[in-house]
């Protein structure tokens, strides 16, 4: 496949170098992500923060405990990822499977479309329109109807709405074109022999898509749950505004907490000209990292093929 | 032309069949009965029909979009495309096996009981019906010390048997066959021959082949098809020797192996 | 009555197709109301949007004059002209950069790499694509910033966000590269071309529409980044900027106004700046899928 003529032998370093040369441009993304990875380490000095570092305390300039943010980055990812996989499987059974072809052509790339929008354009809707929303319709009915159920009672909702609803809420909007594209995909590799087999032995469409086509393509979905987090988990500026970041842990539903990669984003200004500061933000960052890059690598690992580029950040 | 009985004892009556795209009709008024206990081999050159006509058997030829189909097919002397009829039910007793093995891959057990399941069968009696089927395609032998192995492990032509034993399963009274040995090597392909003369002491088979030479070794009967029109039809020694339509001959003579 | 018999042995025909016991009848109505209800998930995705771009629509365009995109005066607090001006300059310079590491890497890995080296570069690029933007922007600061010395400026946030969108246009390289069709190629090569010329002459025609579409992603995608940018650079209005100056982004004039009281003409800018954005956005995908659309039918038709 990439069998190439062999270079002139005009000069025997001339041909080396001719052999050579061609190869450093493609090393490039990897001196990327070597140089990211080794300028956190370095601006973060591996400072022993002891134990501590993974503790439940953050407070500047004395205590650097990063185990709140690690836990809000969860606590605000994982139910994204659950109503992006539960929504993003509905839309795609149905576009694969109930819609005619000739509205799937067009809503599809609609879908697409949600990923194309900036974060800050989410994030500024998100705290001037939806927060408010949920601040003075959404939250107040839970809390009053549902108050009972433990997590959903206690301290009353913000009035301004900001917290993990709305934040889980953009968070799954951004995270759902992802997890419908790839699911989606799974669904499509499905060999139209398989399919029809399944009908053929008198099973009806959904029973088709649920004991044939989601086992075949189990590792595609599986890879959108893993990409659909990773894209959650990492979001940055939209969370930032529209979660009243803190560094604790939310006593109730409609409470807020902060994320690493928020935290990173809103901190690093104050945090200017305090060494230790700064390193903790970098140790924070290269957990951030590789948190990312682990469930990246995993999803990716579960389909044999390269993944469409269509969607940002994919 | 037609070829129907007038004893009414056909199992599937199919009654001026047409099959039409918005251009050009892919099946063209065709009436063909099928009687109990038969082997019918539908063939005909590429692109007269013949996979058309036999997914319209089992209402498989509606997941094509932009097809209509007109006429009526009588299955037992109800119409099968009758408006109030969900497809789903028709094919639970008219079964079909494709062209390649198309096992589900999940265990041998589950790919047999897949039909049995949906409809709800308690679990003494789908234990029963795989091993009816596996018996019936010749395939219990081999698999009936494991029966949780994958499909997948099976090699081709066991796939295809198991495809027919999943079919036989849900106790069809019509098997339909799309060129089930095309993809399979001759060793298997003579196994699965065995396997259709077996079954058409019990079932309807209605075969579509390519292999002239299959037809006359498995069927009864050989319906001729060209561009959509059933051209010929007869028992199948009559038709391959003393054919009448000077379509079929070049047909036979061109294809005969 | 056939619901009488067990639909389980149903035996003649009427038994059969009609079958009305409740497993059957539930069967067939599951699949019929799922076929309803699951489309209905697409207006989960629908409506948010339209929401949102009726929302940044409706506060932007009262406020709107055509002196908001023109007026370059930086004491002007309903002014966008130096914003546009200045991510202009950083988004050119950027890309010139992200072209310049991209395109050369995505093509070498396509047509000089073996697969094995391929994949592991793929690898490290996907996972590039992959990581956080605040990262980026974290490694922006530490190097450009304060280790190289720039201080908040044009040249650390171009340089980052440069960076940032590298890996896209390398992929895209690759990819545009790697699809070249068999026949092509090896026609090539076998009527005796060397690289240079294989990749400057053959391969870079029929590449070229993807790899500008590339690019317009790019692009698209880089524009609507705030945390590279704006942890890098700051909103500053030292005009006329200097390469080592802080400048202004556009995410970054609503990251620093959208906090403002409601009515506000801060508030308003932000909202200016959002759509704006988002015109530049959608423009940039249009154009997009009008490429893709012509290449396709090029490509088809180079290929038999």
């Amino acid at each position: 496949m990439n069998a190439t003529p062999t270079a002139p032998r005009h000069r025997a370093y001339g041909a080396t170098i001719g052999r050579i040369v061609p190869f450093v441009p493609a090393l490039i993304p990897m001196a990327i992500l070597v140089g990211i990875v080794v300028e956190l380490l370095i601006s973060s000095k591996l400072t022993n923060f002891g134990w501590g570092f993974w503790g439940s305390i953050w407070d500047p300039p004395s205590q650097w405990g990063i185990a709140v943010f690690i836990a809000g980055s969860f606590l605000t990812a994982l139910p994204a990822l659950f109503f992006a996989m539960a929504i993003g499987l509905g839309i795609a059974i149905a576009s694969t499977t109930y819609l005619p072809g000739w509205i799937t052509r067009w809503l599809d790339p609609f879908v697409d479309l949600l990923a194309g929008i900036p974060s800050i354009v989410y994030g500024i809707w998100g705290y001037l329109l939806v927060a408010p929303f949920f601040g003075s319709v959404i939250n107040p009915a839970l809390y009053a109807h549902i108050g009972f159920i433990p997590g959903f009672g206690g301290l009353a909702p913000r009035a301004d709405g900001l917290g993990l609803p709305v934040g889980v809420f953009i968070l799954t909007l951004m995270a759902l074109p992802i997890t419908t594209l790839l699911i989606r995909d799974a669904l499509r590799s499905v060999p139209r022999d398989l399919w029809e087999a399944g009908l053929g032995l008198g099973a009806t469409r959904w029973e088709t898509v649920r004991h044939v086509a989601i086992p075949y393509g189990s590792r595609g979905i599986l890879s959108a749950a893993f990409l659909g987090f990773g894209r959650a988990f990492g979001e940055t500026v939209a969370i930032a505004m529209v979660l009243n970041v803190v560094a604790s842990y939310p006593t109730n539903v409609y409470g807020s907490t902060g994320t690493m990669a928020a935290e990173m984003f809103l901190s690093l200004d104050s945090a200017f000209g305090n060494t230790q500061w700064l390193a903790a933000l970098s140790e924070m960052a290269l957990v951030l990292l590789a948190i990312s890059l682990a469930v990246n690598i995993i999803g990716r690992r579960l389909v044999a093929r390269i993944v469409t580029y269509e969607v940002p950040g994919l | 032309m037609n070829a129907t009985a007038n004893d009414g004892s056909a199992v599937v009556s199919v009654q001026h069949l047409t099959v039409r795209t918005k251009q050009k009709k892919l099946i063209d008024d065709l009436s063909l009965d099928f009687g109990p206990s038969s082997l019918t081999a539908v063939v005909g050159p590429s692109g007269c029909g013949k996979t058309t006509f036999v997914r319209s058997l089992n209402r498989m030829v509606e997941l094509t979009p932009g097809l209509k189909v007109e006429g009526a097919i009588l299955y037992l002397g109800q119409n099968i495309y009758d408006p109030r009829v969900n497809p789903v039910m028709v094919r639970r007793r008219i079964g079909m096996v494709f062209q390649r093995p198309t096992v589900f891959p999940t265990s041998i057990f589950e790919n047999a009981a897949f039909g049995l399941r949906l409809v709800g069968e308690e679990i003494r009696e789908i234990e029963r019906q795989v091993e009816e089927g596996l018996r019936r395609s010749g395939l219990w032998d081999e698999v009936k010390d494991d029966l949780d192995r994958p499909a997948l492990s099976l090699s081709g032509g066991q796939q295809q048997r198991l495809c027919i034993a999943r079919a036989l399963a849900t106790q069809p009274r019509v098997l339909l066959l799309d060129e089930p040995t095309s993809a399979l090597d001759p060793a298997a392909t003579q196994r699965v021959e065995a396997t259709m003369q077996r079954l058409k002491e019990d079932y309807v088979l209605v075969l579509v082949t390519h292999n002239v030479s299959q037809a006359a070794r498995v069927s009864d009967r050989i319906a001729v098809l060209h561009t959509g029109h059933l051209i010929e039809v007869g028992p199948t020694a009559e038709v391959l020797e003393r054919p009448r339509n000077p379509l079929t001959a070049e047909f036979i003579t061109g294809r005969f192996s | 009555m056939a619901s009488a018999v067990n639909h389980l042995r149903a035996e003649t025909a009427e038994e059969l197709l009609f079958d009305r016991s409740f497993r059957t009848r539930w069967r067939l109505g599951f699949d019929k109301a799922i076929g309803w209800v699951l489309p209905l998930l697409f207006l989960v995705a629908i409506i948010p949007i339209l929401d949102l771009v009726y929302y940044i629509a409706s506060q932007a365009l009262p406020t709107f004059t055509w002196t908001v995109l023109t007026s370059t005066n930086p004491y002007d607090p309903d002014a966008l002209g130096v914003p546009i001006e200045t991510t202009a300059a950083i988004m050119l310079f950027a890309i010139a950069l992200a072209v310049l590491l991209g395109l050369f890497g995505g093509v070498a890995t396509a047509e000089f790499l073996p697969e094995r080296a391929a994949g592991w570069v793929r690898m490290a690029a996907n996972m590039l694509v992959g990581t956080p933007s605040v990262v980026l922007g974290y490694f922006g600061y530490f190097l450009f910033v304060i280790t190289f010395g720039w201080g908040l400026s044009f040249i650390a946030g171009s340089v980052t966000l440069a960076f940032f969108m590298t890996p896209y246009i390398f992929r895209i390289s690759d990819l545009a590269y790697s699809s070249i069709p068999r026949p092509i190629r090896e026609a090539a090569y076998g009527s005796g071309a060397r690289p240079y010329q294989y990749v400057l002459r053959v391969g870079a025609p029929i590449a070229f529409p993807q790899i500008l579409n590339g690019v317009f992603l790019a692009l698209a995608i880089g524009v609507g980044e705030t945390a590279p940018i704006v942890l890098t650079t700051t909103q500053s209005v030292i005009f006329p900027p200097t390469i080592y100056s802080p400048v202004t982004f556009l995410t970054g004039t609503i990251w620093e106004n959208f906090s403002q009281p409601a009515g506000s003409p801060s508030l308003s800018l932000a909202f200016q700046a959002a759509l704006l954005l988002m015109v530049v956005v959608v423009a940039l995908n249009i154009l997009v899928r009008v490429i893709s659309a012509r290449y396709q039918k090029r490509l088809e038709g180079l290929y038999q």
